[in-house]
């Protein structure tokens, strides 16, 4: 199947805040979605970005039943290791149902790696649910490492009352 | 134990080079440890830094070889496509002879309303799965071991892994 993949620009984040929720209903987190539309185009399109956005789309005559054209994203953003330097992380990466198993995941990854590299980044890195079996293999099968069960790094995170407890002086 | 927690410079860069040796030898992988205090200066003290650092500071007591640059934490900003901007605590490290003064709950605080002024909703960071007083410190601070309660685990692409991907990228 014919595709392109490009940088997102703001007149995505509709269709991006749209692919946000399908992939969160895939991860059964659709009740933690609290970001919107509003938020995506303020935090990734301002003048100092919290995320950059590329977007897979495909021609019309191959467009979803309810008109869609872009279907497939992926959100990233610069991070640092104290170790290696310089290091691109993946926050989400989603192609929609009936477009999986053409090379579009694959596509966007690559595409990803392929920014973090030309920006001097060293790793890629990203999270991924244990039990999300056919994610897990299609990244393995890319080469990569799983180094919470490789080397036991997990996963912490503080928010709400704590953090709100933490940040008093 | 009077100490000072302030926002690093490019001149203590040095320092928490050597500090973060100090810490991957503690995490039994000093052989990963790729960068200089060069890089730190250059990424973190640009126009758009890769990262922010605090050092913490013991001004009247100097450690066994003389320095009064005891502590560290690094952090940079994230975002999460369901709850917006975070803050991902990359190291936090108090050298041995310092700890219990308070200092790594000092520096731990201080990133926290560093991340609150900036709106951020959460603050995150990865810890061995070994290493137990400090996945017990974070807990106490509030933190959910979300690899234990959700099964999240870290995946990584490097080296040449990484080259291979890139090269697969379309062709624009």
């Amino acid at each position: 199947m014919d595709f392109s993949i490009r940088a997102a620009t703001v007149e995505d984040c509709k269709d991006i805040a749209r692919m946000v929720k399908e992939l969160a209903e895939y991860e059964k987190c659709t009740h933690l979605v609290k970001t919107t539309q509003k938020d995506l185009e303020q935090d990734g399109f301002s003048k100092n970005p919290s995320f950059h956005g590329i977007i897979a789309e495909v021609p019309e005559q191959h467009r979803t039943k309810d008109g869609h054209t872009k279907i497939g994203y992926s959100l990233y953003f610069y991070s640092y290791s104290s170790w290696s330097g310089r290091d691109i992380y993946m926050e989400d990466l989603y192609v929609m149902s009936e477009f999986r198993g053409k090379g579009i995941g694959k596509a966007l990854m690559s595409k990803v790696a392929q920014l973090g590299l030309a920006a001097g980044c060293g790793q890629l890195d990203f999270l991924v649910l244990d039990w999300n079996k056919s994610s897990l293999d299609f990244y393995l099968n890319q080469g990569c490492t799983d180094v919470t069960t490789d080397i036991g790094y997990h996963y912490m995170s503080c928010k709400e009352e704590a953090l709100e407890h933490l940040a008093q002086p | 134990m009077n100490f000072k927690i302030r926002a690093a410079t490019k001149e203590d860069c040095k320092e928490i080079s050597r500090m973060i040796l100090e810490l991957a030898v503690f995490e039994k992988m000093p052989d990963q440890v790729k960068i200089s205090h060069e890089e730190l200066e250059r990424d973190g003290f640009c126009q758009n830094p890769f990262f922010e650092c605090l050092v913490a500071e013991v001004p009247e007591e100097k450690s066994k070889e003389g320095f009064t640059v005891v502590g560290y934490a690094m952090y940079y900003y994230t975002y999460s496509t369901w709850r917006g901007r975070s803050v991902f605590l990359e190291d936090l490290y108090v050298m041995p002879e310092f700890r219990g003064n308070g200092i790594g709950k000092g520096l731990l605080s201080k990133v926290a309303e560093v991340g609150k002024k900036k709106e951020c909703v959460r603050l995150q960071l990865s810890v061995l799965d070994w290493n137990t007083p400090a996945r017990d410190f974070y807990a106490a601070q509030g933190a959910q071991d979300l690899t234990d309660s959700e099964g999240w685990h870290f995946i990584r692409f490097d080296n040449q892994n990484l080259d291979n991907l890139a090269n697969e990228a379309p062709k624009d």
